[in-house]
């Protein structure tokens, strides 16, 4: 009799195989919530900054106010790339717990 | 005429593809093997498309030439909020396979009361989303053809109705999908012309300088059809029907129906509700006080950024994805799709500034959009672009009140009603559900006429911020929710929200500082609602946890022959 393999022991529900599934959970909401971050980082002290800092309302570039510029461009291809970075991160997380599961030319099995 | 023929184009191309689409599709399982091809982009486009809704094509220029530009906020929030949805939604929903959110809540929580505790839910966040939409059709309508508000109302509230009756919004991926890109032609071509047409921006004092909106060089006239309360800002002389009058600085009088003249370069008076801004104060994204508090701003930027997440209609789509990769690629390209199309409603509120004024004085901001292409380019060319945007308005009713239609139906018939075994009771009920749905929201929407599309809006996104979100994100994240948890969680969110809401209609002057919190309640109820899910959860004694098939079902990436050890799937 082998060891059982971790599929098995996800298949059987056994303590060890929860841990390898809560283990995954745990790394994919790592990943979320380090994206959340950056994300409130960014566009949450937005707000925040052009209220501090009124006098920005004079600084005029491409002939529009900075604040309303700010509000309007950079936001959006920051939601897209950390979109894209997230969802590349999150697709290798998945890809390692199928190696696991599943080692490479053991696929059959 | 060119505008009327344009929107009868749309929706008979709407019909059509919708209705074509039924005859290509025939069983409901048909239908998911039809979707499950769907590839990323196609799919992105049609969740934009049903997105986008008149909140987004008319309610945000509006709010913007109203209020201040910052009410681009709500663009940025309406974006963000499919950044969390990627984040902590998209894929594990999908990988649950649960089709509505009652789905999802019976299923994770095992619980059938939960269930319709969260259709009820549905329905008072569609009700609320689907009045702005009938709303914008009956503003449009009247607009390009000076029909009465209720005409467009009734008209689209029935068309929407019979076409989702008659099954024709099943197959309707395709559908949805072009009508995101003519929204997006319909918005981008004409403010892009109109802005070369012009060489920029004129009236730039009173955009970003110490000016108020003035009557241009040729004077000002409108026709007011009703008396109309005005505030004049400063001391002006006008005509009403050629009779001569002097309103003071500051004075409030109600102009009498007839033909109202102001002479070249008199501050324009502005309606009842709006105040009369400097340029340098309508283009400060953040104020001080007022309308963008930095408590409010944040206040709306958390209802977008977690209500896009709880709404009914936009989930929906994501089961049509193969797998939950697929899902995450998909609203990858949705940020993509929707950065696109919110360059452009900016553009609009401040050419409608600068070129069209009388909207402040007849209260009809919300129609900037409509208004601005003739206005600012006198002739065809004008009229073309103002046809297209009739258009590209009218898709964005139809796609969004259809969807949300849907959702209205199906929770009416398959969530609410017993379960029935024919399926030809089954779809009956639907057809009945879709017909009876549409009601409603066709007479509150005959009623709100003064309550802006994006104020509307608003609301539907906060009631979704405090119900649905936290019960999605905590029962897909936290392993410990329990039905009884979930169920205090989103009575306590709805009802904060809604109370908030409500006090704030009945309320015409609210004390300084709980203003904000009675416009604006997610700051207060989405925490609330988060915890008392938790709180509940953890002294809740029948709490076990979530059985690993319930994690292996939401989590477990798809090919490795788990989901079959997993629940099964509706």
């Amino acid at each position: 009799m082998s060891r059982p393999t971790p599929r098995d022991e996800l298949a059987e529900a056994t303590p060890h195989g929860g841990l390898y599934l809560r283990r995954l959970v745990r790394s994919q909401l790592a990943l979320s919530l380090l994206a959340l971050v950056a994300f409130g980082g960014l566009v949450g002290s937005l707000p925040l900054a052009l209220a501090l800092l009124p006098g920005l309302q004079r600084v005029q570039l491409l002939g529009l106010p900075l604040p309303l510029l700010a509000l309007l461009v950079p936001p959006f291809p920051l939601f897209l790339a950390l979109g894209w970075l997230y969802e590349r991160r999150a697709a290798a997380l998945e890809e390692a717990f199928r190696e696991l599961v599943e080692p490479r030319g053991d696929a059959g099995g | 005429m060119i505008a009327l023929a344009a929107i009868l184009a749309v929706t008979g191309a709407t019909v059509g593809l919708g209705l074509y689409g039924v005859r290509v599709v025939r069983t409901t399982s048909d239908l998911f093997v039809a979707s499950r091809a769907v590839t990323p982009w196609w799919n992105a486009a049609a969740i934009s498309g049903e997105y986008l809704s008149a909140a987004s094509f008319l309610g945000i220029a509006g709010l913007q030439m109203k209020l201040g530009v910052g009410a681009l906020w709500l663009p940025l929030g309406f974006t963000a909020g499919y950044l969390a949805l990627l984040l902590f939604v998209a894929a594990p929903l999908r990988r649950f396979g649960a089709y509505t959110i009652a789905d999802f809540a019976e299923a994770r929580l095992r619980s059938p009361r939960l269930r319709v505790l969260a259709a009820t839910i549905v329905l008072a966040i569609a009700g609320f989303y689907l009045v702005p939409q009938l709303k914008g059709a009956g503003l449009t309508l009247g607009e390009v053809t000076g029909a009465p508000y209720w005409v467009g109302v009734v008209a689209v509230g029935a068309i929407v109705a019979v076409t989702v009756a008659s099954g024709g919004m099943r197959g309707i991926t395709y559908v949805q999908a072009f009508q995101y890109w003519l929204k997006t032609f319909a918005i981008a071509l004409p403010a892009c012309l109109l802005l070369l047409h012009l060489g920029g921006l004129p009236e730039r004092a009173a955009l970003f300088g110490a000016e108020l909106p003035r009557a241009p060089a040729a004077g000002l006239a409108v026709e007011l059809s009703d008396p109309a309360p005005v505030t004049f800002p400063e001391a002006t002389a006008y005509e009403v029907d050629g009779v001569g009058a002097r309103a003071r600085a500051g004075e409030e009088r109600v102009l009498p129906a007839g033909r109202v003249e102001l002479p070249p370069g008199a501050a324009v008076p502005v309606a009842e509700g709006t105040e009369a801004l400097r340029g340098d104060a309508w283009s400060r994204p953040v104020s001080g006080e007022g309308s963008f508090s930095p408590l409010l701003v944040y206040s709306l930027l958390l209802a977008t950024f977690l209500g896009t997440m709880g709404l009914p209609h936009i989930l929906v789509r994501f089961y049509t994805n193969p797998d939950g990769p697929a899902a995450r690629r998909t609203t990858v390209r949705v940020l993509g799709l929707l950065a696109l199309f919110y360059a452009f409603p900016a553009v609009y509120g401040l050419l409608g500034r600068a070129l069209v004024p009388e909207l402040y004085l007849t209260g009809e901001t919300d129609s900037v959009v409509l208004r601005l292409p003739e206005a600012a380019w006198p002739g065809l060319g004008g009229e073309l672009l103002g046809a297209l945007v009739a258009a590209g308005a009218f898709a964005a009713f139809m796609s969004t009140a259809s969807g949300l239609l849907v959702s209205v139906a199906g929770t009416l018939a398959h969530d609410l009603a017993p379960p029935a075994a024919s399926g030809t009771v089954r779809r009956q009920r639907f057809r009945l559900a879709a017909l009876a749905g549409i009601l409603a929201p066709m007479a509150l929407a005959l009623f709100a006429r003064e309550l802006d599309i994006s104020l509307l809006v608003g609301w539907a996104f906060a009631l979704a911020a405090s119900t649905f979100c936290p019960l999605l994100l905590l029962g897909i994240w936290w392993e410990r929710l329990t039905a009884r948890g979930a169920a205090v969680g989103l009575v306590c969110g709805a009802v904060s929200a809604t109370g908030a809401i409500l006090a704030g209609l009945a309320v015409e002057d609210a004390p300084a500082g709980t203003e904000a919190l009675l416009t604006q309640p997610a700051m207060v109820s989405v925490p609330l609602a988060f915890a008392a899910m938790v709180l509940v959860s953890l002294h809740d004694r029948d709490g076990r946890g979530a059985p690993d098939a319930e994690l292996l079902a939401l989590h477990a990436p798809e090919g490795l022959g788990l989901d079959a050890l997993a629940r099964p799937r509706p």
